[in-house]
């Protein structure tokens, strides 16, 4: 530890440097004052005593210094030198000092936010004890409940129970609810309802993660081992803090969900937001109280009703193949004592000889499980990809604007290196000054990213935002200084060695610098010709994104989605149950009431309206070839549903008073439906059924509804079918009106009209139907607008290299320009000149940028809708619009040169 | 009277054996009590002291404190601490040892 004290010790100096100089003269002035005295004693005169003391003493100027640089922090020091001339250096070109760096902040912080995003969304692992050991059974992308025989992604309460106790390589196993259950529920003694998000998991959730309470105690397996008598719930620091103030007696307080009052047991520690990144449950809830709260999902005994995820922590030393082959031989093992169990089930037998086939992939859930991460996952990469070309472009401007620079310093260079500077020395302080203006960039992209990265987040959100945690933190400072450092040297170094490989006395001669050399540098051009390269492929990708969003957007939806107000209920937390036989009444008078309303022209409800999810299930058409398992998506909708989205029925009629729950039951089907899988001609009056064979014959085809776009606007066209509410009541939740005037008055209006029928109804999530289209395409719309804004930034940044790069050529060859106009060139000869220089250049790089752009296409491609990557038109206006500008920027630098006036040229030195 | 400069990488061991002697000693004392007790023979270049005694400072051989002298004037008095102590035992033994080895050589007739 001795080397510890001793830098202790040289800090300690450094701290106190005044002092310390203070002292060493002090010291040293008392000894040449004792020495002078001594010498004066022995009869010299007072001027041979000093002179005699000086003498023995030896340089004292010299020996302060040598005193000082023991202490080793000379180079501290030659670094503070280099800075503060770096940044007077750069003070004195303040134009060129503010590009810089305004496109470095720009490139930094544009990377710094798409990054924060990248590791939020995908790399950032879970706040969790070794999140590396945990795995999912399954992909974990779907989410839902299934009654499937032979299920691999989602999995029923006994499965679990199974699976937890006959593997023999986790060292627990969890459960949790596929999907949130959003309730309104009352916070102890309030009367307003509060809504919440209710995550059900197995008691051995917050075990196997190895989180522990803030506040409390967390969920244990006590907690779930019979059911329906614990009703005990944890809720989140974020949740504690909103809706209780971080009220300490949390812990003595109740929340009543459904007709169940839950005690809350616990807080969870700040950072801890559940294992689904993007979401970000309020109130944990054992899974043995699934049947306490609203909707009443799932069911705690049955083996088929699959509606869980598992998860699962790796016992030590075990590794992936081992535990993937043991869960599989559990998963046979037990898949067959549940089909065993059902023999009557008409799909046993199927399911029997599909079982053999059947895999459970394990999924490492280290970053969680993310169902925003499909979505997000490619958007992002190819914006991280957009935003390291931008911050290339941005430095290869950079190295030129100090390539020029140090070309201009070329003489004051040559002088301190023929003085005895060293060249390292020289180059050291050429990157100091890079450093410092990388840094300075750096400094002002953080500051850039932490405005953006809320930018973004609003960008990517729908009404509700985004749980992202997008602040800054020791990762992402990381990550920027990283690629901060690699700027400097990217755009640094090869100007730091250039400007010191000098012809020393060629460049002391002559006043300018030869004038050749530096002008006609290649590396510059070949600077220039990357950034126009880089810019095309941006700009390329910038318009086949801005068309893809155009595209998506004049996308024919089938329904009309302007003016069509759309709020949901929640009947579940209003307690009606899902059988209740209110529901029907009280969805029919919302819809009558509300039709009522002045500016309504029409009301209705449905289970659906776009981009919702689904109800699927498999049908059965006589006559079709019902071998195919299709899954049709059904909607049960009001009797006004068709009205109100302004969806034209082909043939055939709408539902009506006459469709009762005990009348016959009755559909109407999509085009598609009925071209794909009904007999030729009209299928009014042919049946079909839900299910087997044996239900052929339920349900009566009474109409025909033009196609939809019903879960995202780039599916194709696909078979649907409508249901009436009357056959089959239950939850609904959608509640959509069209409506004429002012959207606020009229939402009002509708709220207070339900609230009317229903005072403790629920509403939520007010928007249109216009914005749940728009959410549907966020990924696309937020890579259309990043990739224009990045594209049309680096086409900017290249213009400006150019400009730079030719102003720089002009101002250097202002000599040999009036030489060739004394000589009788005329004006439009010399900017011609120039301007050639640029088209070649210019058309260099689009030579380059092209193969790489199509090349690039390709991996976009599944981003796209309605083009190819490689449309030859978006090429062609990339191009044009390239070439516009290089040329624009081209143009200033060569009028200049052609106005010269030959006598100012010729005496310029 | 002839002055012989000091031989290189000896002032370290002549300021630690004169601070052994001594309780603590100024700058100008510690040249002084070098000369005088090499009856004047050893020149030490006298500023040269103090980038040695910095030296000495950071590797915790001396510290340093103020004081006041004799003539009423401040002055930072230097003293050997045990690690100094411990470095002299070091430096002498391995000045005896070149020494010997010289001597040795030059003595072989």
């Amino acid at each position: 530890m001795e080397w510890l004290k001793e830098l202790g010790r040289r800090i300690g100096m450094l701290l106190h440097l005044r002092q310390f100089r203070a002292d060493l003269e002090e010291e040293m002035q008392l000894h040449l004052d004792l020495r002078r005295q001594q010498q004066a004693e022995q009869g010299m005169s007072l001027d041979d005593a000093r002179f005699a003391a000086h003498r023995s003493f030896g340089n004292a100027t010299v020996l302060k210094e040598q005193s000082q640089m023991t202490w080793g922090w000379s180079w501290l020091e030659s670094l503070a030198q280099d800075i503060v001339y770096g940044v007077r250096a750069m003070l004195r070109t303040p134009g060129l000092t503010i590009v810089a760096l305004l496109s470095l902040a720009l490139g930094v912080g544009a990377n710094t936010a798409i990054f924060t995003f990248m590791d939020a969304v995908m790399l950032r692992s879970l706040p969790v004890k070794d999140p590396g050991q945990l795995v999912v059974l399954g992909t974990a992308k779907d989410h839902g409940i299934t009654d499937a025989l032979a299920e691999t992604n989602l999995y029923s309460y006994p499965f679990y129970r199974q699976m937890q106790q006959r593997n023999r390589v986790f060292s627990e196993v969890a459960a949790i609810f596929s999907m949130t259950n959003v309730v309104h529920g009352y916070v102890a003694e309030r009367s307003e309802t509060e809504r919440m998000q209710v995550q059900l998991v197995s008691g051995t959730y917050f075990p196997l993660l190895g989180v522990h309470a803030m506040m409390g105690r967390m969920l244990t397996d006590q907690d779930d081992n019979s059911e329906g008598n614990h009703p005990v719930a944890v809720v989140s620091y974020s949740w504690w803090t909103r809706s209780l103030s971080r009220d300490p007696s949390v812990l003595n307080k109740t929340l009543r969900i459904g007709s169940t009052a839950f005690s809350i047991v616990g807080v969870t520690p700040p950072e801890f937001f559940g294992t689904k990144v993007g979401e970000s449950p309020d109130i944990w809830i054992p899974l043995s109280m699934m049947q306490a709260v609203p909707p009443y999902w799932g069911n705690y005994t049955d083996n088929y009703s699959e509606s869980l995820l598992l998860m699962a922590r790796l016992m030590p030393n075990v590794t992936m193949e081992q535990a993937s082959s043991n869960v599989n031989l559990v998963y046979q093992q037990i898949s067959q004592q549940f089909i065993a169990a059902v023999p009557n089930n008409p799909r046993t037998q199927q399911a029997r000889s599909e079982l053999p086939h059947k895999h459970v992939p394990l999924t490492p859930m280290a970053t969680g499980i993310s169902q925003i991460r499909a979505a997000f996952s490619q958007p992002l990469n190819i914006l991280m990809t957009v935003v390291a070309l931008v911050l290339l472009i941005a430095c290869a401007n950079i190295a030129n604007l100090l390539l020029a620079r140090s070309a201009a310093r070329e003489r004051e260079l040559s002088v301190r290196q023929a003085l005895g500077a060293n060249r390292l020395r020289i180059v050291r302080q050429l990157l100091t000054e890079s450093l410092t203006l990388a840094l300075a960039g750096g400094v002002l992209g953080v500051a850039f990213a932490a405005g953006a990265n809320r930018l973004l987040l609003r960008m990517v959100s729908g009404a509700d935002t985004l749980p992202l945690d997008v602040s800054l933190n020791t990762t992402l400072l990381l990550f920027t200084l990283a690629i901060t450092l690699s700027t400097a040297i990217l755009f640094g170094t090869i100007p730091a060695f250039r400007a010191t490989r000098l012809q020393l006395t060629a460049a002391l001669k002559d006043g300018r610098g030869a004038s050749g050399n530096a002008a006609k540098s290649p590396l510059a051009r070949a600077m220039v010709i990357s950034q126009v390269a880089f810019s095309l492929v941006l700009l390329v990708g910038a318009g086949l994104f801005l068309r893809t969003l155009v595209n998506l957007n004049n996308v024919e939806t089938g329904f009309n989605k302007e003016n069509v107000l759309l709020l949901h209920i929640d009947e579940s937390s209003a307690g009606y149950q899902p059988d209740d036989s209110r529901l029907v009444p009280l969805h029919q008078q919302i819809e009558r009431q509300v039709s009522a309303l002045p500016g309504v022209r029409a009301a209705s409800y449905s289970s659906f309206t776009f981009n919702e999810g689904s109800w699927n299930g498999s049908v059965y058409v006589q006559g079709y070839d019902n071998n195919k398992d299709v899954n049709v998506p059904h909607n049960v909708i009001g009797a006004g549903y068709f009205a109100v989205m302004e969806i034209p029925l082909i043939a055939g009629r709408s539902f009506g008073p006459q469709d009762t729950a005990t009348s016959p039951r009755v559909a109407v089907i999509s085009q598609t439906m009925a071209r794909t899988m009904f007999p030729a001609g009209s299928p009014i009056g042919h049946h079909y059924g839900m299910g087997g064979q044996q239900h052929a014959n339920d349900i009566e085809v009474i109409g025909v509804a033009k196609d939809v776009k019903f879960g995202s606007l780039d599916e194709p066209a696909a078979p649907l079918d409508y249901l009436p509410y009357t056959q089959y009541p239950g939850y609904l939740s959608d509640v959509e009106v069209r409506y004429t005037g002012d959207f606020a008055s009229i939402s009002s209006a509708v709220q207070k009209s339900i609230h009317s029928i229903d005072r403790n109804l629920p509403i939520n999530r007010v928007s249109t139907l216009d914005d749940q289209v728009a959410l549907s395409i966020i990924d696309r719309r937020l890579l259309a607008q990043l990739s224009t804004f990045f594209g049309l930034l680096a086409v900017f940044l290249s213009s400006i290299g150019i400009y730079g790069l030719m102003s720089y050529v002009v101002s250097r060859r202002t000599n040999e320009i009036g030489i060739r106009m004394a000589l009788g060139a005329d004006r439009s000869r010399i900017s011609w000149q120039v301007m050639r220089e640029i088209v070649l250049l210019v058309t260099v790089g689009i030579a380059i940028g092209v193969p790489v752009t199509l090349a690039g296409s390709k991996l976009v491609a599944s981003m796209l809708f309605g083009l190819q990557g490689t449309d030859p038109w978006n090429l062609l206006t990339s191009i044009c619009l390239l070439l516009f500008v290089a040329i624009l920027a081209g143009y200033l630098p060569a009028r200049r040169a052609a106005c010269v006036d030959p006598m100012v040229a010729l005496r310029c030195e | 009277m002839n002055r012989d400069e000091i031989p290189p990488g000896t002032l370290y061991l002549l300021i630690l054996k004169t601070l052994a002697l001594q309780r603590e000693l100024h700058g100008y004392e510690i040249a002084e009590a070098i000369q005088r007790t090499s009856d004047d023979v050893l020149q030490v270049e006298e500023g040269s002291l103090y980038p040695a005694l910095q030296r000495m400072l950071i590797r915790g051989w001396v510290t340093a404190k103020w004081g006041i002298t004799a003539g009423n004037r401040r002055a930072r008095y230097y003293q050997l601490t045990a690690a100094g102590r411990k470095q002299l035992a070091l430096e002498v033994s391995q000045f005896e040892r070149v020494i010997g080895a010289i001597t040795r050589v030059i003595q072989t007739a």
